[in-house]
């Protein structure tokens, strides 16, 4: 069996005997997960780049710690998580766009910090129309209050159950559905106006 | 906002609304299908969150810049191998790795020689000879150890002082030799440490 086809059990396995390779895949598989949540939380791509590094550095570099009962990706979620609101709280971040960091002053350093959004259309005209509704749907995020954000996040993107976004973010199942139904009815309202151009899913 | 029992019956959870707008295909309870056919506010409920699945999935799609796994790696610090750990704790005890090479050495040659001269020896019996013989070596040393004390004089010091130590002393004695033990384990940790962080300067990590 190939490293590619290899759970993540396994790859964890290999990881604590040393084996690199296993390592390497694991963080491949994860650090697009790992990214688009830290980068949504904190708005800036450079910044993300170092909060994502940092926790896939921080999961190996414990990974003696981890209890085999929960998903790695859980784990994982969790570290990232933790440090990023960590590093919010610090920082009192408030986002607001997706045209790069808030902290970007310069027409350059908005450029380095912003991110390209990708859509699934693919003719021309599909593209730009997904492009911008993912722009919406962007700032409506950014609006959210962080909790709110990773909740919905990890509900609607990633497809974690209730039980595993209360494991990852440490608080009472209650909670996880309440900041969901809090998450959804505000960006219901934020997106009230391009409603007609939302898909039909 | 509270929902009301329908005319069609119960109206569906969100939990179960959410199943069916996240998971495509998904089986619901033939009630609960009949229940969607006919009631306007669940079948609302239900778009509203499959278009909002549908727009949230748009978000998916973002990655970290090229040599990213690279930069990790670079920084994470796995358990090493047991092959490596062995092989540098050899290294970095040459002399004490060579003289029990020598030693297996010894005894491999020597139990050789002792089932060339005894054909009939089973591996179990000479595996018991060569053990009584090396614990009557050991046990020689410490009796000549012993002795050595004894005829010094040292030895009687020392019952000496243990007959006249008091209660405060011997807690003192005590004390003295807990943190010299102590120290002598805080080298060995050390020495332990010194080994690995070799290790993993050694192989590049």
């Amino acid at each position: 069996m190939t490293y590619r086809e290899s759970s993540d059990q396994d790859l964890v396995r290999l990881s604590l005997r040393g084996d690199e390779r296993a390592a390497r895949e694991l963080v491949e598989r994860f650090q697009r997960p790992v990214f688009s949540l830290v980068y949504r939380m904190v708005r800036d791509r450079e910044l993300a780049e170092d909060l994502s590094q940092e926790v896939f550095v921080r999961t190996f570099n414990n990974l003696e710690r981890y209890d085999r009962s929960y998903k790695f990706s859980s784990w994982l979620f969790k570290i990232a998580y933790n440090l990023t609101v960590d590093h919010l709280r610090r920082r009192e971040l408030q986002t607001i766009s997706v045209h790069g960091s808030p902290d970007a002053v310069t027409a350059d350093r908005q450029e380095a910090t912003s991110v390209t959004l990708e859509s699934a259309g693919e003719r021309p005209d599909e593209v730009l129309e997904a492009r911008e509704l993912a722009g919406h749907m962007e700032e409506a995020i950014a609006v959210l209050r962080p909790e709110y954000r990773t909740a919905i996040l990890l509900r609607h993107v990633e497809g974690y159950a209730y039980e595993e976004i209360a494991e990852v973010m440490g608080i009472p199942l209650g909670t996880v559905k309440t900041y969901i139904f809090r998450a959804r009815r505000e960006l219901r309202d934020s997106l009230e106006y391009v409603r007609d151009e939302l898909p039909e899913g | 906002m509270k929902k009301e029992r329908s005319r069609a019956g119960d109206h569906l959870k969100t939990e179960q609304l959410e199943v069916l707008a996240l998971e495509r295909g998904r089986q619901l309870p033939s009630g609960a299908v009949a229940h969607l056919q006919e009631c306007a506010s669940c079948g609302r409920e239900l778009g509203e969150l499959r278009r909002l699945h549908s727009a949230l999935a748009l978000l998916a799609a973002l990655g970290p810049a090229a040599g990213f796994t690279d930069r990790v790696m670079a920084r994470v610090r796995l358990p090493l191998p047991l092959r490596v750990r062995i092989l540098e704790v050899v290294r970095a005890h040459r002399l004490a790795a060579a003289a029990a090479l020598a030693g297996v050495i010894g005894a491999t040659a020597g139990s050789l020689v002792m089932q060339a001269q005894y054909p009939d020896l089973t591996p179990m019996a000479l595996a018991v000879f060569l053990l009584n013989r090396s614990m009557a070596l050991m046990w020689s040393g410490v009796m000549a150890v012993g002795r050595l004390l004894y005829d010094s004089g040292l030895a009687a010091g020392v019952e000496g002082l243990i007959q006249q130590l008091t209660i405060g002393g011997a807690l003192l004695l005590l004390a003295t030799l807990s943190l010299v033990g102590l120290g002598a384990l805080r080298i060995l940790m050390r020495l332990m440490d010194h080994s690995t962080e070799a290790a993993r300067q050694a192989v590049g990590r």
